[in-house]
């Protein structure tokens, strides 16, 4: 089927399978590969994405839902020169190991911190606890929210 | 009601592969003509950090920046094999080896540059922030990266290739006698529980971690190892389970084994504690896996302290404690004295 689909600021037509999930269609077609895929059920996180700038896990969206809506993945938060203060503050604190929670993670904090600037430690926690992470502890990550949020504050 | 409790762990792991199996790292080094250096092993960085600690050790040798220094890691056409990432081995062994590597190539560097200076001896020679000269003498030294480049315009080269094997025996099945692992690493740790008594369920409230690193490299991924560590060990304590039936696992997936969340997660905070190693490179040993260790029987015994049950088999689910309570109830009544009640 034919389909639109804009992300990160770009419109694209594409072909897809109807059945075709958007996570394989950002990653296979478009080759926005910073989009992990994990568990491939909801359940870890790593493929999350912003539609709307509300987080959702991209491999329970199929591409054909995803007409019509704004869509950010981590290539559109920023780059090696302009990072996003998430990306900055995740760097700086050491809050990436293996990194492959890592795009997933920044992009339900981008979502906590587009609708609430200065969340308490509990706020980051709950925000962050559909994201699984194996190596951090998430002692760092928590961190670097809160250090990101106090940048984008000032 | 909710009841919070406190208890300690403590551990100590040997590291390496041990027990006798060959356990070697190697490194290749080269200095090169702008000044940078390179560095090639085995040796996977898989977010722990060792390819950072790496670029450290070569340019704290070589008084560069670590962003002077490219590491080349895992690639079988180019780099020499350092055995896996595993066995908490890296800083320690192949840190050895890159260090042995980098003082190599650095020793060759040190003649050529004592000839070009007209000293008698390499070790009136001192690398410093990006520049090669004589000791106490501002006035004969030069930037790092002409010397090398001069040097190559006269066929010298500064590479070299080390390896460094870890020491371990084989324990002796008769008398259990040997040395299996160096070095060993020890930690510490306390944990602040809270158990509800009507659902069983455990939330872990903070860690204090201390750990015996030999010397911290990079604290950032001290911390970070730590962290993790002390998460795994959280998981292992109270909620992963591998349920197998007749060979196949029950529950491959994370909606059925559960992993800590970051609202699972305690407070941490990290005590480093660097007692030199001194076969490690600059004193220092690994941390990697005997950062979990003391985690289970901390948890366990703070489980213990706050409502008086033992449990004995992992991982402590709601549902053992709750049985463990109602059984201690049972046997002396509600109140009653603290017992151990195995699980």
């Amino acid at each position: 089927m034919n389909i639109e689909l804009r992300v990160n600021e770009q419109d694209f037509r594409l072909v897809v399978e109807p059945d075709e999930r958007l996570l394989d269609v950002l990653r296979n077609r478009l080759g926005l590969i910073g989009t992990k895929e994990g568990c491939g059920e909801g359940e870890c996180g790593a493929c999350t994405i912003l539609m709307d700038g509300k987080a959702v896990n991209s491999c329970l969206v199929l591409a054909a839902q995803a007409v019509g809506h704004e869509l950010m993945t981590i290539e559109g938060v920023g780059d090696r020169l302009h990072p996003h203060p998430l990306q900055k503050s995740f760097v700086e604190l050491g809050a990436v190991q293996c990194g492959f929670c890592t795009p997933g993670m920044i992009l339900s904090a981008k979502a906590l911190l587009d609708r609430n600037s200065q969340p308490s430690e509990e706020e980051i926690k709950e925000a962050m606890s559909g994201n699984l992470c194996r190596c951090t502890g998430y002692d760092k990550i928590v961190k670097a929210v809160q250090r990101a949020a106090e940048e984008v504050a000032r | 009601m909710k009841k919070r409790g406190i208890g300690l762990g403590c551990g100590w792991y040997g590291t390496g592969y041990g027990n006798g199996f060959p356990d070697v790292s190697s490194a290749f080094v080269e200095i090169h003509d702008d000044g940078s250096a390179t560095v090639s092993t085995g040796a996977v960085d898989v977010g722990q950090g060792s390819s950072t600690v790496f670029a450290q050790i070569a340019a704290e040798e070589l008084g560069l920046e670590p962003q002077d220094i490219t590491v080349i890691t895992g690639d079988t056409d180019t780099t020499p094999d350092s055995g896996t990432s595993a066995a908490t081995r890296h800083t320690y062994n192949t840190g050895n080896a890159v260090l042995k590597a980098v003082r190599e190539a650095k020793e060759r560097l040190l003649d050529h540059a004592a000839h070009e200076f007209s000293c008698t001896s390499a070790q009136g020679i001192e690398l410093k922030e990006g520049w090669i000269g004589v000791i106490g003498d501002p006035s004969r030294r030069q930037p790092l990266a002409d010397m090398v480049f001069q040097a190559r315009l006269h066929g010298e080269r500064f590479i070299s290739a080390e390896s460094s094997t870890a020491r371990t025996t084989p324990v002796d099945r008769e008398n259990g006698q040997g040395a299996p692992y160096w070095p060993y690493a020890f930690g510490a740790q306390v944990a602040e529980v809270e158990v509800d008594t009507e659902t069983g369920l455990v939330q872990v409230l903070r860690i204090i971690a201390a750990h015996d690193v030999g010397r911290a490299i990079n604290p950032t991924q001290v911390e970070g190892q730590i962290a993790g560590a002390v998460a795994q060990g959280v998981g292992y304590a109270l909620m992963e389970e591998v349920e197998l039936h007749e060979g196949v696992i029950k529950n491959p997936a994370f909606s059925s084994y559960l992993i800590p969340t970051a609202l699972d997660v305690p407070n941490i905070q990290t005590i480093i504690v660097e007692e030199e190693e001194i076969t490690g490179p600059y004193g220092a040993k690994g941390l990697g896996e005997p950062a979990m260790v003391p985690t289970l029987a901390a948890v366990v015994n703070a489980i213990y302290d706050a409502v008086g049950v033992r449990i004995t088999s992992l991982p402590a689910t709601p549902e053992k404690i709750l049985a463990a309570l109602v059984e201690k109830e049972r046997t002396f009544g509600e109140g009653g004295m603290r017992q151990n009640i195995d699980s």
